[in-house]
């Protein structure tokens, strides 16, 4: 409880500087504090909730907004196969209610614990629940005080982009993991060049993986010295098992006691291990 | 907005959100995955937070107002980052952000 506590605070302050901004928005088109309340609980989505009355403000039809606001959400199926493996022991209800309950902060924050290890998804289900009840009583409040109170929403929003910053920097620094943020950036600003802002953030992170998963083939196989590089790209995921094991038995009967060698085999064995997470660390 | 919007946005945004919520989790949960999916899941926090800083600071005609406005975001970004690196502290992150973004602003 306490560690829960302690991994979510940064999110729920960050929550309440966003949250009472965003129940005024909802407060001026007209949605009272069950309406918020209501959306906080059972949709729970900052992005979304600012949306919803931002293009009600502008006149779009509902078919409209409830369209935009599902395509900027879709992101949220990379967190949810990205929890996957660290739910695996859960029980269902709690692995559902976890999922149910993730959001862009939620995730990096959960994420990062259970990277570091100690971490169990019943922590990471109070993380969220406590991230969520901050976020719905911020909204409520910020209907209930409506315009009385002016926050540079620029400013408190910032929070946040400083949260998804730090979670970025702290990430390992392989070169897989650099390629994949180097190309989700450029993504990013590609989709926003082509007008494509609402889903930039789902199509600018799958082509950083994307890219990354290519890269991290391509240098494993390189890294045989076989020659066979770049001959299929990316490669089908299904293959790489085999490809783990066939590199793993190649490196063990090629190899001298020579450096290169060693170094080779021990990659080999990374990769058959599925353990393994990312690329080689620089 | 009439209660009856209300419930057409509640519902669709809420189902649609929690498909894409929890279906990926359980589709995958407790099978045995080949490594090459196991990869491209560990690819994707760095990946998915590279993207919402770059939604967050980065858009094309970002500069059209002038280098200063702009360059408030990403001056605070870069002091963010390096309190990051220094202190991993996602609390001292978000302060470092917010104090440093509101004092640019104050002196643009």
């Amino acid at each position: 409880m306490a560690d829960a506590l302690g991994a979510a605070y940064p999110i729920m302050l960050g929550y309440v500087g966003i949250g009472v901004p965003c129940g005024i928005l909802c407060e001026s088109v007209g949605l009272n504090a069950l309406q918020v309340l209501l959306l906080s609980a059972l949709f729970y989505s900052g992005a979304g909730q600012f949306m919803i009355p931002n293009m009600y403000l502008t006149g779009a039809p509902v078919a409209s907004i409830v369209s935009s606001v599902a395509f900027v959400n879709t992101r949220q199926m990379l967190y949810s196969a990205s929890l996957a493996p660290w739910c695996a022991g859960a029980p269902r209800w709690l692995a559902f209610l976890f999922a149910a309950t993730v959001t862009d902060e939620s995730f990096g924050v959960s994420i990062r614990r259970f990277e570091e290890g100690g971490w169990t998804a019943d922590r990471a289900l109070l993380v969220n629940l406590f991230s969520q009840s901050s976020w719905a009583a911020s909204n409520v409040v910020g209907v209930l005080v409506g315009s009385a109170l002016a926050i540079p929403l620029p400013i408190a929003a910032f929070a946040m982009t400083s949260i998804f910053i730090c979670l970025l920097v702290t990430q390992r620094l392989t070169s897989a993991n650099v390629v994949a943020a180097g190309c989700a950036m450029v993504g990013v600003l590609a989709c926003k060049l082509v007008g494509l802002s609402g889903p930039a953030i789902l199509v600018g992170a799958v082509a950083g993986v994307a890219v990354a998963l290519a890269f991290a083939t391509w240098r494993a196989r390189s890294a045989k010295g076989s020659g066979r590089a770049g001959e299929e790209g990316a490669g089908a995921p299904e293959e790489a098992p085999q490809e783990g094991a066939a590199a793993s038995n190649r490196a063990q009967a090629a190899c001298d006691l020579d450096e290169r060698c060693l170094r080779a085999e021990a990659r080999a064995g990374r990769e058959a291990d599925s353990g393994e997470r990312g690329g080689e660390s620089r | 907005m009439s209660w009856e919007e209300f419930w057409v946005i509640l519902g669709v945004c809420g189902a649609c959100m929690l498909v894409c919520r929890v279906l990926p989790l359980f589709l995958l949960k407790g099978r045995s995955l080949p490594e090459g999916v196991t990869r491209a899941l560990a690819l994707i926090p760095p990946a998915a937070f590279a993207a919402l800083v770059a939604n967050d600071l980065l858009s094309p005609g970002m500069f059209d107002a002038g280098l200063w406005p702009a360059a408030i975001p990403l001056v605070a970004a870069a002091v963010v980052a390096v309190v990051a690196a220094k202190t991993g502290s996602l609390i001292w992150c978000a302060v470092a952000g917010v104090g440093s973004y509101a004092l640019l602003s104050l002196l643009a």
